[in-house]
């Protein structure tokens, strides 16, 4: 298995040949298919059954072992000459956070900046395969949220089989990023252009080839083809599946689906009007600008791609906030977007009244529903657990990284950017800045916070419990 | 009741004529006796019956009426002449908060300054009686979180009656309070100011009698007077009771103590550290201020008491994170103090931990303990939701108070201070500032919170649920 991914990703690595650093391309595969061929022969006598904990250990040694790899490119060719930026770089592509170092993106010849795209579309890829396919397998309760598995019978499943499944996913995946490259060229987007970011918008990364990201195009028609392309990958793939197959109602009913639209509206109204300057006479194309900033900005943060057309330090705290508050909470379970997910914080807030009801009424039995289905008690205090672990992390993450020499939006922000693998923070790790300037341990540390992000948190951190090495 | 207890503040408002202004309380004064009078003509007939839903309403009804007569002294003398003003600070008084308008406190007359202490002391007791004594009545889970209701048998109750149970508490109370009058006398401080601090110290409110705070007082022997009695002031209340009794086992046993001490000293020492100038020389004189400040302000924020012997804000950033955190755990249920309070914070971190030990042994079953007893599952389910509201109601909170036009740290620092029932926050509102400049409808709103927070939310907020209405 081990041997497989590598050689994959190894041979994606010989692919880019556009320019002189081809040489550290075909270094670095080279040590991919070696080390990769050593592992084969190292594993074929292991057993093949795999347990949890085993998942654990492979799922988030698989992210590092790829980062340690693909950074190699960059430090090779000397791109990125510092190994921690290196590091850096290469885990928030594959995590698809798209937090960036680089001061001068313009400056990298195209196949190291295809590499750092096409690193948050195998990311993308990576994570879905994982999610929807394997960790159910190892039993990770934490994906077990999608409809089917939290409450009970497997209606919502696209296909029984999980190679099937794979496939399908990896399918859509793949239509979707062609269809928005092919949208995007018509668009007025050079080839080269349309591809990065196709590849890093459907892997809700945020990576983009020029350092002002998508706000370097002033042209409506590609802001608003990227915002619904971001929508798109913050939507439970299994989603698009039901879309193919024609069975709609699948999808009317999906709480979560209706819920995530709800929300993001909401939020692009509220930031709109904040932004809005009423002291200038109403015109609609002040109107229009008004809205696809807000929007664009809303989606961006809430499928925590990343992306952004406006700094948004120039607008009031509370737009700030509320763009916290975005990328919290994610886009759906099922999709590339980090963050809580849209599922939990709603089954949460409908816990939540359920207590109030419960106080009134003690003796009156109220169920949880989702998608018409009850959902069960154990499901609920795990989906409870999850969102306080990810909030105590954020609190422990934003004293640590204060402690380092951050300041206090910086910290705050960087944790929670990260964390949901959103990709910009607030003040000097903002939109028009970078990540270069944070201190050489805070790089580290929030390497590993996106890397414990992208992994739903409990799948990294067991490996850190006791309990876990005792058999 | 309503009258009794209205008589009972009203008794109190024309016990001190210190100077022209006994002649507003007496107006105070009377119109109480005459409203308290007319309640209960009006309710004689009223069915004796109380169950959940009038105990919420009649409790909630109790802290508003409060403060509605109670800011009559300061606005009819003038004082504090805007209404919105002197509903502030009053609700600030009673809900125990300690967060303040007033730009020159040394300028108001003593009955003044003795009335708006005494608001504290009249909250913290009003508070005590409540929870532990009337609310277990009502069952409102918010605050059915002493050992002896969440753990089953009701061992820890102190003693089966209502009534002698308030009576022993209220004893507890009054000789805490005379206790660190009579130390701070002797400490230097006029008798005076030795009450009017005594009041704040143990309602854990933080309203001084000095525009400076405690940080009027050089001296080490006053300043660790009241760091002691604040930190006795947010023990659990029944513990003092079974200290008297003997039962020292208790004491020992109690987990919420324990962690307790072990977060305060912890947060207490970092701080410290933090102080300590390394470059210069090494000094006992440096270090023992260090400490104190350190150990004084953590306190003071984590009691929710609210008193400052140093600003804080130029301290380094991650101790404002460290103490707006420790505003939001609180110190131990069933003492004065208000925020999330740290049983439940220990029984929420203690779950977390469950949670990831199923995941590597999904069969087991592991109970959370504390204090030795295993905790319930709906006791559980209700903490962890209690905990999701208050960050919840963080979050909203902050938004709304940027969106009135507070800054970004104004808004974290108010909300967070005003919710938890401490005083000071940060920026503007800081222990250097107050919140004079806030704009009128963020202090209506943050009396809202200082209410809310006070009466653990619940409690509250159920009252604008629709299902509270329908009979």
């Amino acid at each position: 298995m081990f041997e497989g991914v590598f050689l994959l990703s190894a041979i994606f690595v010989a692919l880019i040949y556009k320019e002189s650093v081809i040489s550290h391309f075909l270094i670095t595969s080279g040590i991919a298919i070696f080390l990769g061929l050593i592992f084969f022969i190292a594993g074929r006598n292991a057993s093949p059954t795999i347990g949890k904990r085993e998942g654990s250990v492979i799922v988030t040694s698989i992210w590092i072992w790829f980062s340690v790899i693909g950074l190699l490119p960059y430090w090779l060719s000397g791109s990125i000459p510092n190994i921690t930026d290196a590091f850096f770089e290469t885990m928030s592509g594959f995590t698809t956070t798209g937090a960036s170092i680089l001061n001068n993106i313009e400056s990298l010849p195209n196949s190291i900046l295809y590499w750092r795209s096409l690193t948050q579309w195998i990311g993308g890829l990576g994570i879905i395969v994982i999610s929807i396919a394997l960790l159910p397998i190892f039993g990770f309760s934490t994906v077990q949220l999608f409809s089917a598995e939290a409450t009970g019978p497997t209606k919502d499943k696209i296909h029984p089989k999980m190679s099937e499944t794979a496939k399908r996913l990896l399918a859509i995946y793949v239509v979707l990023t062609v269809a928005q490259v092919l949208l995007l060229v018509i668009a007025g987007m050079g080839w080269f252009d349309a591809v990065n970011h196709s590849y890093t918008t459907m892997a809700t990364g945020g990576f983009s080839t020029k350092q002002a990201s998508v706000g370097y195009w002033s042209s409506p028609a590609i802001q608003y083809i990227i915002t619904f392309f971001m929508f798109f990958a913050g939507v439970n793939f299994t989603l698009f599946y039901f879309m193919i197959k024609g069975r709609f109602n699948r999808i009317k009913e999906n709480e979560e689906f209706k819920f995530f639209i709800v929300f993001t509206l909401i939020c692009t109204a509220l930031i709109g009007i904040s932004i809005y300057d009423f002291s200038l006479p109403a015109s609609f194309s002040h109107i229009e600008k008004i809205f696809r900033d807000s929007l664009f900005t809303v989606v961006s943060m809430i499928s925590t791609t990343g992306y952004v057309t406006v700094d948004y330090m120039q607008y009031k705290p509370v737009v700030w906030l509320l763009l916290l508050i975005v990328m919290l909470t994610g886009a759906s379970a099922g999709s590339t977007a980090g963050g809580m997910k849209m599922i939990r914080v709603l089954l949460v807030v409908k816990y939540a009244y359920y207590e109030f009801k419960r106080i009134i009424h003690p003796n009156a039995f109220f169920p949880v529903r989702y998608n018409q289905h009850v959902v069960r008690d154990e499901v609920i205090t795990r989906v409870l657990a999850f969102i306080m672990l990810y909030i105590m992390i954020i609190v422990v993450g934003a004293i640590v990284l204060s402690f380092s020499g951050m300041g206090f939006l910086e910290s705050v922000s960087g944790m929670i950017t990260c964390i949901s693998d959103v990709g910009p923070g607030l003040g000097s790790i903002g939109p028009a800045f970078s990540f270069s300037e944070i201190p050489t341990f805070s790089k580290w540390f929030l390497s590993f916070v996106m890397l414990i992000g992208r992994l739903e948190v409990f799948t990294v951190l067991i490996i850190f419990t006791p309990i876990f090495w005792k058999r | 009741m309503v009258e009794t207890v209205a008589l009972l503040s009203a008794a109190l408002v024309a016990v001190f004529y210190k100077e022209r202004d006994g002649y507003y309380f007496l107006i105070s004064a009377g119109i109480t006796l005459l409203l308290g009078v007319s309640g209960i003509l009006a309710g004689l007939k009223a069915s004796p019956l109380i169950g959940r839903r009038e105990g919420s309403l009649i409790v909630t009804f109790i802290w508003v009426v409060f403060t509605i007569f109670g800011l009559l002294p300061f606005w009819i003398s003038g004082s504090i002449p805007s209404f919105t003003d002197a509903f502030f600070e009053t609700i600030s008084g009673f809900t125990t908060t300690g967060a303040s308008i007033l730009n020159n406190i040394e300028e108001l007359s003593h009955s003044i300054l003795y009335w708006r202490s005494l608001t504290h002391w009249i909250g913290g007791l009003g508070i005590i009686v409540i929870s532990l004594a009337l609310l277990p009545v009502f069952g409102v889970s918010g605050t059915q979180l002493f050992v002896a209701e969440s753990a089953g048998p009701t061992k820890d109750k102190i003693h089966p009656k209502i009534n002698e149970t308030a009576k022993r508490l209220f004893l507890i109370y009054i000789i805490l309070t005379a206790s660190e009058s009579i130390l701070l006398r002797f400490g230097g401080m006029g008798w005076f100011d030795a009450i009017c601090h005594s009041f704040g110290t143990v309602a854990t409110g933080g309203f001084s009698t000095k525009q400076a705070s405690v940080g009027y007082w050089d001296s080490p022997y006053i300043q660790y007077v009241i760091a002691i009695f604040m930190l006795m002031s947010g023990v659990n209340f029944s513990l003092y009771y079974f200290g008297f009794k003997n039962k020292f086992r208790k004491l020992f046993e109690n987990e919420e103590l324990k962690y307790y001490l072990i977060t305060l000293l912890s947060f207490s020492i970092i701080v410290a550290v933090s102080l300590i100038n390394f470059s210069e020389a090494f000094s006992f004189a440096k270090i023992e201020l260090a400490w104190r400040e350190a150990f004084f302000n953590v306190t003071a924020c984590m009691t929710t008491t609210g008193f400052a012997t140093a600003d804080y804000m130029f301290w380094k950033t991650f101790t404002w994170v460290l103490l707006l955190i420790a505003m939001i755990i609180g110190a131990s249920a069933g003492s004065t103090s208000g925020a999330i309070k740290m049983v439940r914070i220990v029984i929420v971190v203690k779950y977390c931990y469950y949670e990831i030990k199923k995941l590597v042994h999904p069969n087991a079953i592991i109970p959370v303990k504390y204090n030795g007893l295993i905790v319930k599952a709906d006791v559980i389910t209700r903490i962890l939701a209690f905990v999701l509201l208050y960050l919840f109601t963080v979050a909203i909170g902050i938004l709304i108070l940027s969106m009135s036009g507070m800054g970004f740290q104004e808004s974290i620092g108010g909300l967070i201070t005003c919710l938890g029932g401490v005083g000071p926050g940060l920026g503007q509102v800081g222990p250097a500032g107050n919140f004079s400049a806030v704009p009128e409808f963020s202090k209506w709103f943050l009396s809202f919170i200082m209410l809310i927070g006070r009466l653990e939310l619940f409690t509250v907020l159920v009252l604008f649920t629709p299902a509270f209405w329908r009979k």
